[in-house]
């Protein structure tokens, strides 16, 4: 069966002015992934594959070339349309879990729902949490939860919004490997039974090869393995 | 929405950045609610004050009966009016008679203020809102002494017979017609046609006193102004109360200031708990536009929460504002003769527009520019604000001018302090960075609580410039405040000692000085030196006569308008103070503020009719004069030989005691020629006025400092986490407690040594100037203020500082490097 078209860029440019002038991270891109594949980007530091990562989820704004997700072109929308799509159909997930420290765990994860004024927010986050193994510790704030299970909630909260695409930036990056094994493990199963598309960096070459593409980003390009 | 972002709030409440904010706002709103409030309380009391002194709201003084059509008109405006008929009349009980000021006034008398009256002689009084009934008449205690009657008894004023039923203590309205010199009695006007005491061409003064709105008084003030004729006067309770009015003035004036002070200082801690509050909610921001927040909900939430952070803070702040008032006036009650009045309702808005414009200048910029972070961040957290903050504090800059511009209703004083502030911002800078820079390179390693205090000091070099330019700020405000108050109490209390006179001889002769100097002796009574005393006119200026100048008398000057008590004086009398010219010239030496209102500066010449003899002389010197020091003072002084032929009076003032009173006046029975003039009510009444507004400013002042200290506390909180980062590393990193204290001690130190002495000498800059361009007062050095200076630098703010620092020091660093 012929699969829906998540995310097709081409020619994807992006340069930004540091002060030592004018710099381009990523030099021309094009690449296309269906919906429910699982892709891993793999790269050295400071290669550009956050931007990448930054630019595909509407993040920020390429300088050229083109972006088109599920059929939107993101150079054509403004920060409230590519809001609104972000919304809609991405998650994210990252290295440094950016929960809200004012927030207990449920109330991160129900914030994607209320933000779009879901009626059944807790219930909802409620299962989630269940799911990544954190119903015990539902009403703990951040700091009184270990990065795992910091990441843990995180996931949680990327799931919540039943988004289409998932993003992680190195989301084992700070965690120890039995650990990053548990994340590892709860984000694939969250994404099989979800049929979401996941794209994610990753320094962790095992990891890499789990997923169903691979690449390397050197120096702005980007290579298929 | 407003569910979510109410939730939202909620929630952020509980991590205390909220709470940050929100005590920012009602600290703002509270004290300049607080002050404001109170001024207008004390600004209410000095109204009632000066009406006491006039005992109307307005008051028409003439020479002849006051036309009936007035009374009509003042009727049709639904003004309330009382009438005064003041004249001098021989008053007698038995063999015994008294020249006397009697006035008879209607039964509405006093409009304003109250009578004091008492059952016993030279009691204190009591209050007394209605005047003597028919058949009644109030005597002060000396003229009773005089006639040697009681109450109870009778006394004849004409050819009626009235019985004496109080003693006159206070008469409202009367103290301005302070050169009648005679003891005074009150007496009901009904009475008036029977005693047959006015004939035609008798000196009588009519008074028409009036009170009502604004608005009605104003109309009638329009309407009666144009018939007023030659010998008729409208006045003001403003011109009258002239007295103590440099005194409220000067208050007013320092209140203000405070109130200034205050706004800055919200402003500040309004700015410091919104950075911190941005500070910590960048990632929360673009974390949340990640999870599809799009601009304009953020927006709504943003303003959502805003709105009812405003709202929360105006009314909590307004109802702390309140209090506070109320307690200060509480606490100054035990001190006042009367309970000050209510504050108006109406007063609040000052303290509402101060939260919003505080809130709207710091809060406001810095939450659009947390709604602009780019969702990039999440992904690059180093790269978060782009930093446009010049702008954003010039933004809160305008916003604190604006608002010292409303709240002082002028630019001098908020340009003054602006101007300071933007001094002091500069020299901290320079000096902050050169010392932390000195620093630094005296001591270079990590081995001493210097040395790392040091390189803190100089590694955050922005933040550290910012902080020491907050505690400079406030101590050097702080400071101000303390020099400012310091000087004006001082000055007013040299200006009014309690022994200050109380009592005015006139009509001394001669050769009766030596026996009066014996028994003021013998009493140990206070006197200053005898002036002579010559009446005299002014006729011509420069040779043109003053009717040609002021035809009818229209416009015409206070000095022109009567006759003059001239004297001369080998040296400038206590008070005076020679502003131009040569005092020992032989010419005029005349007082400043007669000589502006009459347009005379030196080598005028003026002509007198002294006695029937024309003299002209030149205006050779300018002197002010100090009007409350209660000393005799004159407008014209002439050289001696001009005086010389001429019989002089004398006269002197005196400090009588209470106890002394009836001694005194028994012996100048003696001399029943000479004039007695107690102006003690006067006088004690400017000495309450004085120590209420000492007490005021007290309190006020006290206010003002602990809310600095509520400032300075925030702003060591504001940057106290990347310190406590830092101290959990060296803790990590093996450091002992007492090093990491040590620098902690080292740097707090050295911010709070420097702050303290640039704020001192801003301090010092800063009441130089007020001093001379809004107080009007000599300036002076304040040695005081730097001894402060550094004192409370460096001890509150190490205090401070390490207290809230505390955290470091006890709990296990592992704790600290989860938390941040
Ligand atoms: N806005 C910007 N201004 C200046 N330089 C930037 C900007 N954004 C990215 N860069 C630079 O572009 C390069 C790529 O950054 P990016 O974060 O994408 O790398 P990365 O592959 O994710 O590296 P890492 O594996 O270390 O996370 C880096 O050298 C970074 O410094
Ligand atoms: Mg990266």
């Amino acid at each position: 069966m012929a699969k829906r078209t998540a995310i097709k860029v081409s020619n994807l440019t992006h340069t930004v002015t540091a002060n030592t002038g004018d710099l381009t991270i990523l030099k021309g891109i094009n690449l296309e992934i269906k919906e429910g594949e699982s892709v891993a980007i793999v790269g050295s530091s400071g290669s550009g594959k956050s931007t990448l990562l930054g630019l595909l989820a509407g993040l920020d704004v390429n300088t050229s070339g083109e972006i088109v997700l599920y059929g939107q072109a993101f150079s054509s929308l403004d920060e409230e349309k590519r809001a609104i799509i972000r919304g809609e159909y991405v998650g994210f997930i990252f290295q440094s879990f950016h929960l809200l420290p004012s927030l207990q765990a449920i109330e991160n994860v129900m914030l994607p729902a209320e933000l779009k004024g879901d009626e059944g927010a807790r219930k909802k986050a409620e299962q989630l949490l269940d799911k990544v193994g954190l119903s015990h510790r539902l009403t703990h704030y951040p700091n009184q939860l270990s990065g795992g299970e910091q990441q843990r909630v995180a996931i949680a909260r990327a799931f919540a919004s039943s988004p289409k695409i998932l993003f992680a930036d190195e989301p084992t990056g700070n965690l120890d490997e039995a650990n990053g094994k548990i994340i590892i493990k709860q984000l694939f199963e969250l994404n099989k039974s979800q049929g979401t598309t996941l794209i994610m960096v990753t320094h962790d070459n095992e990891l890499a090869k789990k997923c169903d593409r691979h690449m390397v980003m050197s120096e702005g390009s980007l290579v298929e393995k | 929405m407003v569910n979510f972002a109410f939730k939202l709030m909620l929630r952020d409440l509980r991590s205390g950045d909220i709470l940050m904010l929100l005590m920012a706002l009602i600290i703002s709103v509270s004290t300049v609610t607080t002050i404001s409030l109170f001024i207008d309380r004390l600004q209410l009391s000095f109204e009632q004050e000066s009406a006491n002194l006039l005992a109307a709201d307005r008051l028409i003084r003439s020479d002849e009966a006051i036309p009936k059509n007035w009374q009509f008109k003042a009727r049709e405006l639904s003004l309330k009016q009382a009438r005064r008929t003041s004249f001098g009349t021989m008053i007698f009980s038995g063999d015994a008679l008294q020249l006397s000021q009697l006035s008879a006034v209607t039964d509405s008398y006093p409009l304003k203020g109250a009578y004091l009256v008492d059952d016993t002689l030279f009691a204190r009084g009591q209050p007394s809102k209605q005047p003597p009934k028919k058949g009644e008449v109030w005597l002060s205690s000396r003229l009773a002494s005089l006639l040697n009657v009681r109450i109870g008894e009778k006394v004849e004023v004409g050819e009626l017979q009235l019985t004496v039923a109080k003693y006159l203590v206070r008469d409202p309205g009367s103290s301005s017609s302070a050169f009648a010199i005679s003891p005074r009695a009150v007496m009901n006007i009904r009475d008036l046609p029977s005693t047959k005491v006015i004939i035609p061409g008798s000196r009588v003064r009519y008074s028409l006193l009036l009170a009502g709105e604004p608005v009605d008084l104003e109309n009638f003030e329009s309407w009666v102004v144009p018939e007023l004729k030659e010998g008729q006067r409208w006045r003001t309770p403003v011109e009258k109360g002239e007295r103590i009015g440099d005194t409220i003035v000067k208050a007013e004036s320092f209140l203000l200031l405070a109130g200034i002070l205050a706004v800055v200082m919200s402003g500040i801690a309004m700015a410091l708990a919104s950075t911190r509050f941005v500070k910590r909610h960048l990632v929360q921001v673009a974390v949340l536009k990640t999870l599809g927040a799009t601009p304009k909900v953020l927006i709504k939430v943003f303003s959502i929460q805003f709105v009812i952070l405003f709202f929360t803070g105006a009314l909590l702040g307004l109802a702390v504002g309140w209090g506070g008032q109320g307690v200060i006036s509480s606490l100054l009650s035990g001190l006042m003769s009367t309970s000050l009045p209510e504050p108006s309702v109406g007063r609040l808005w000052l303290g509402t527009i101060t939260g919003l414009v505080s809130m709207v200048a710091f809060c406001l910029p810095m939450m659009l520019r947390l709604i602009k972070i780019s969702p990039m961040s999440v992904l690059h957290p180093s790269r978060k604000l782009e930093k446009n903050s010049l702008a954003l504090y010039s933004m809160g800059f305008i916003g604190i001018y604006g608002l010292m511009c409303i709240y002082t209703k002028g630019f001098l004083l908020p340009s003054i302090m602006t101007l300071a502030m933007l001094a002091i911002g500069i020299l901290v800078s320079i000096v902050g960075w050169m010392v932390f820079k000195l620093g630094r390179s005296l001591t270079s390693g990590a081995t001493s609580g210097w040395q790392i205090g040091f390189a803190s000091l100089y590694r955050r070099l922005l933040p550290n410039l910012f902080q020491l330019l907050v505690f400079t700020l406030i101590i050097m405000l702080g400071l101000v405040l303390v020099g400012v108050k310091s000087s004006i109490v001082t000055e007013w209390q040299e200006q009014l000692p309690v022994d200050a006179p109380n009592h005015y001889l006139f009509n001394v002769q001669k050769d009766q000085i030596e026996q009066i100097n014996a028994s003021t002796e013998n009493l140990r009574v206070l006197r200053s030196d005898w002036y002579p005393m010559v009446r005299g006119r002014v006729i011509s200026v420069n040779g043109k006569s003053i009717q040609t100048l002021y035809p009818e008398g229209k416009g015409e000057p206070e000095l022109y308008e009567r006759e003059l008590n001239l004297t001369w004086s080998h040296s400038l009398g206590k008070g005076n103070k020679l502003l131009s010219g040569d005092f020992s010239a032989d010419g005029l030496s005349i007082e400043q503020r007669v000589a502006k209102a009459a347009n005379l500066s030196l080598g005028d010449t003026l002509t007198l009719n002294i006695g029937g003899n024309i003299v002209s002389l030149p205006i050779t010197s300018v002197r002010s004069v100090d009007w409350s020091s209660m000393q005799p003072n004159f407008y014209l002084i002439l050289p001696k030989r001009v005086l010389d032929g001429y019989s002089a009076n004398f006269v002197s003032s005196l400090f009588i005691s209470n106890e002394n009173a009836q001694p005194f006046y028994k012996s100048m029975s003696q001399h029943p020629t000479v004039s007695i003039l107690n102006v003690g009510d006067i006088l004690k009444q400017i000495q309450t006025v004085i120590e209420q507004l000492s007490e005021a400013i007290q309190l006020v002042l006290l206010c003002i400092l602990i809310a600095g200290a509520l400032v300075l506390i925030a702003s060591v909180r504001a940057t106290l986490e990347e310190r406590l980062e830092e101290g959990a590393l060296l803790r990590v990193l093996g450091a002992k407690k007492a090093l990491v204290q040590q620098s902690l001690v080292v740097e707090f130190g050295a911010l709070g040594l420097f702050s303290g002495l640039i704020a001192a000498a801003g301090a010092e800059a800063c009441v130089y100037a007020l001093q001379v361009f809004i107080f009007k007062s000599q300036a002076s050095w304040h040695p005081l203020l730097w001894a402060l200076g550094p004192l409370i630098g460096i001890s509150i703010i190490t205090a401070i500082g390490l207290f809230a620092s505390r955290i470091v020091l006890k709990v296990p660093p592992m704790h600290l490097l989860r938390d941040f």
